[in-house]
């Protein structure tokens, strides 16, 4: 049986929304399954890493006993080499656990923006969703658009303010954003699972929501609403074939966008004949929209992830105006935010089927880019 | 052996022998070829826990003041000057050795004497004031008994005949003589007609609980294995359901005509049988079975009526068609009838069916009889799915055939051929595989060690237009 190891955790916002998500939607379904070794690697809000059983259940989290257990217990420590070594502490001394696919479960900063993926691909081992550099655009809102604009997708239109330069004087930004017709969406570039994020209808509140999005990212882009919107999203697996899942719309509530609230702390229809919780509970699946509209968003969708050259799984959300019927890119979500177990589910594909799908994703990139030659041998340094 | 004796030291043992007993009923045959079969005390209480009642904590009592004399004595030895040494480390070493086995079978001597001088005491007065309460009500008694499809057919009368008059039935699974007295001491005089479950566990069982409940109208559902292991072969338990038609001696009695042991004793007594086809002046013209229910139509005589009922499974038709010619007989009108009839739906843990993200599992867990598996296949072989999953531990119970019983199952299976079929590993598993290799299956096989991790994330392994068909139950007293 091949091992996978589930990092999860990490120095970001969405350190709590990790450890949910590795343990409910990636080690769950792993060990059902049956056919893998599954270790949990948890990094702490101050970046120590750690890897044992006790981690993979959720009520040891919620037990407030966590930080006494890790004060107590030693680090796991990563070897390089021949891919990837877990050293992990045991009561009479180290074990050591050859890794054969990673996957990562760590949401936002450090770790889904490609920091993590950057050291596995230094590592040779096989690992589960985008690579570093799609990731890193991926998690950058601004850089996503600009890329996915080079291959003529179009997204709303937006401006990009760095918080420094527009902190001691508003009309710095207000001279940006003149292009932009209210209301508008501010958003910290580099963040997910919509923390910090505002929605304006005029100045004041435009330069009150800057100030808040500057609390958690330097890069801030402002993107003009689209009207008659209706907002879907759309979860993709593969490599070079692609599945896809179906276009799911979020419905709407009073805020008129689907915060962070929604998303995870309101158990969905209010827990009212729904079995799923947050997000997972309040969307149309699939989107109730004319067919037409249907496969341009499918077809937008899938130009987004070629573009940006995801591989594994990404979840693409796109913005719709339902009048002119035009497809807007809004931004992208790799692994994990991109998993969206109940939509693949209605697709025909369960949780258990989904995780290793993924993992014989991995081990098929992997394959495909050991063919690449990355070293040769010269004599460059016979010379000096 | 070691490992058994091992794992009775530990604090949880006190728990889970009085568990033991409880999930046995306090039935100490049950309980002693339990304590006996059981491999490690460690791992009894894996579905279920102990619960709390006065009984329970009786039982804990005692047994922590057995513990506290043990120690009392083990302190007395060591302290005495009588003895020399070596007989001290003697008797303390066995008392020792010998306190899990004194504590659970010490444990039956008070259990047993209390039930000698208090609860059979008790037991006899609750069932003799029922008796005598019952006596008193006019309401239409109908007592329902079989080897399984008593509770489904209880449920089924409810409904239909709930429709035009006033009808009680004891709740839950109260087909015991002290559950159905202490239903019967409920009663407030003023309904129409009461609906009994006979329990069958030994002989007699079934005679006992007609005499207490008096009925007048009687129903037997059909004899298979179940309970084998205690009534030792079928005949006995064919006599012990069929006691329900010796007390009628000719009252009307309903005998499922689709059950060949039913059937064939019928022929002894005055009787009227249903099936699938009909009963009584009723005939099925057609009938349809999808995930949303039954469709039929049925006809007399003089006329006909389209019946839906939102239970699954043609092989409930034959009870449905029981219930609409008692409900005739009982002067129900037609549109009460077929409202009845539409009132039907599935029970608790009986054909079941529940959507999990867009996938059906139909849980029948507490089917635990042969006929139920083979109709819950055949209803599994007759639904459109993008694929199949069948998941059983087996049947418990079913003593000397149960070799047999779980290879029909096995073959029965392979018959089907769903995609996925899941067992949960026990005594019966290898039986069952025995008849999947008979029947050249080819899906998908798999073992599960962990049974309540499975179902506790069947929603894991699902997807939309799946179907799931999961039956039978195996108690941790099977273990």
């Amino acid at each position: 049986m091949k091992t996978v190891a589930v990092i999860f955790g990490g120095r970001s916002t969405e350190h709590d929304i990790s450890i949910m998500t590795a343990i409910s939607s990636v080690i769950k379904p792993l060990e059902l399954s049956k056919d893998y070794i599954v270790h949990a690697v948890y990094i702490n809000k101050a970046g120590e890493w750690f890897s044992d059983a006790k981690l993979k259940d959720i009520k040891f989290f919620q037990s407030g006993n966590i930080n006494d257990w890790m004060n107590k217990t030693k680090s796991v420590r990563v070897l390089f080499k021949d891919g990837l070594t877990l050293i992990k502490p045991t009561k009479f001394g180290e074990s050591k656990i050859s890794v054969d696919i990673v996957f990562p479960a760590m949401h936002g900063t450090h770790g889904e923006d490609g920091e993590l993926m950057g050291l596995l691909e230094m590592s040779g081992v096989a690992f589960v969703g985008c690579d570093m550099t799609s990731s890193a655009i991926a998690m950058d809102k601004v850089l996503a658009k600009q890329v996915t604009q080079s291959d003529g997708i179009i997204s709303t239109p937006w401006v990009t303010i760095n918080y420094s330069s527009v902190a001691k004087s508003s009309d710095l930004a207000l001279q940006k954003i003149d292009s932009l017709k209210y209301p508008m969406f501010v958003k910290p570039a580099h963040l997910g699972s919509s923390i910090g994020i505002s929605r304006v209808k005029d100045q004041e509140q435009l330069i009150n929501a800057i100030e808040v999005a500057g609390h958690y990212d330097e890069k801030i882009i402002v993107e003009q609403e689209v009207s008659n919107l209706i907002e879907v999203t759309l979860p993709i697996i593969g490599n070079d074939e692609l599945t896809l899942a179906l276009l799911e719309r979020p419905i709407l509530k009073d805020e008129n966008f689907f915060g962070f609230e929604t998303k995870y702390m309101q158990g969905g229809k209010k827990g009212k004949n729904s079995d799923s919780k947050g997000s997972q509970g309040y969307s149309e699946l699939p989107a109730n929209i004319p067919k037409d509209i249907y496969r341009n968003a499918e077809e937008v969708g899938v130009a987004v992830y070629r573009s940006l050259g995801c591989s594994g799984i990404a979840r693409i959300d796109m913005l719709i105006d339902s009048k002119t019927k035009k497809v807007y890119f809004n931004e992208v979500n790799p692994l994990p935010g991109g998993l969206y177990a109940h939509n693949w589910r209605m697709k025909g594909i369960s949780p258990v089927e989904l995780v290793t799908k993924l993992v014989d994703l991995a081990i098929d990139k992997k394959n495909k880019d050991d063919k690449y030659q990355t070293s040769f041998n010269t004599s460059y340094l016979k010379q000096f | 052996m070691i490992k058994k004796w091992i794992s009775a030291y530990r604090m949880s043992f006190i728990r889970t022998i009085v568990y033991m007993l409880q999930a046995s009923e306090y039935n100490l045959k049950d309980y002693f070829s339990w304590l006996i079969r059981v491999k490690s005390f460690k791992s009894v209480m894996y579905r279920k826990s102990l619960v709390l009642t006065t009984k329970t904590k009786l039982l804990l009592l005692i047994l922590w003041l057995m513990i506290a004399l043990g120690i009392l004595a083990a302190t007395v030895v060591g302290l005495s000057v009588q003895f020399p040494v070596i007989y001290k480390m003697f008797i303390l070493a066995a008392l020792f050795i010998l306190m899990p086995v004194l504590i659970s079978f010490g444990i039956t001597i008070p259990l047993w004497l209390g039930n000698i001088f208090i609860q059979k005491p008790r037991e006899k007065i609750i069932i003799s004031k029922a008796r005598s309460r019952l006596n008193d009500n006019k309401a239409i008694k109908i007592a329902i008994a079989g080897s399984f499809g008593k509770t489904t057919m209880r449920e089924i009368l409810l409904s239909v005949l709930g429709a035009g008059k006033s009808v009680v039935a004891p709740p839950g699974s109260y087909n015991t003589p002290m559950g159905v007295s202490k239903f019967i001491n409920t009663l407030s005089g003023s309904e129409d007609i009461i609906i009994f479950e006979l329990g069958e566990y030994y002989p007699g069982d079934v005679k006992f609980l007609a005499e207490i409940v008096k009925p007048d109208i009687g129903v037997i559902t059909g004899v298979n294995e179940a309970h084998l292991s205690k009534f030792k072969n079928i005949e006995n338990t064919q006599a012990t359901i069929f006691e329900l038609a010796d007390y009628l001696n000719g009252s009307k009695l309903y005998v499922n005509g689709e059950n060949e042991l039913a059937k064939q004793k019928s022929k002894f007594y005055d009787s009227v049988l249903y099936s699938s086809k009909g009963c009584g002046q009723w005939i099925v013209n057609s009938s349809s079975t999808s995930l949303s229910g039954i469709d039929f139509v049925v006809s007399n005589k003089v006329k006909s009526l389209n019946l839906h009922s939102n239970l699954l499974g043609s092989h409930l038709l034959g009870s449905l068609l029981c219930a609409i010619e008692i409900a005739h007989q009982l002067g129900l009108k037609d549109d009460e009838i077929i409202k009845g009839v539409a009132n039907t739906d599935s029970f608790e843990h009986r054909m079941q069916p529940k959507n999990i993200g867009g996938a059906i599992v139909i849980d029948d867990t507490y089917n635990g009889n042969f006929d139920g598996v083979i109709a819950g296949l055949n209803l599994l072989k007759s639904l459109k799915a993008k694929r199949k999953i069948y998941v059983t531990p087996g049947l418990v119970e079913q003593g000397s055939k149960s070799h047999e019983v779980h290879n029909k199952i096995g073959q029965k299976i392979g018959e089907v051929n769903p995609d996925i079929v899941v067992l949960m590993k026990n005594s019966v598993t290898g039986y069952i595989v025995e008849g999947l290799k008979k029947a050249q299956y080819e899906g998908s096989l798999r073992i599960e060690d962990d049974p309540k991790n499975f179902y506790e994330n069947i929603n894991m392994f699902v997807s939309k237009d799946d179907v799931v068909l999961m039956q039978n139950d195996w108690p941790d007293s099977y273990n």
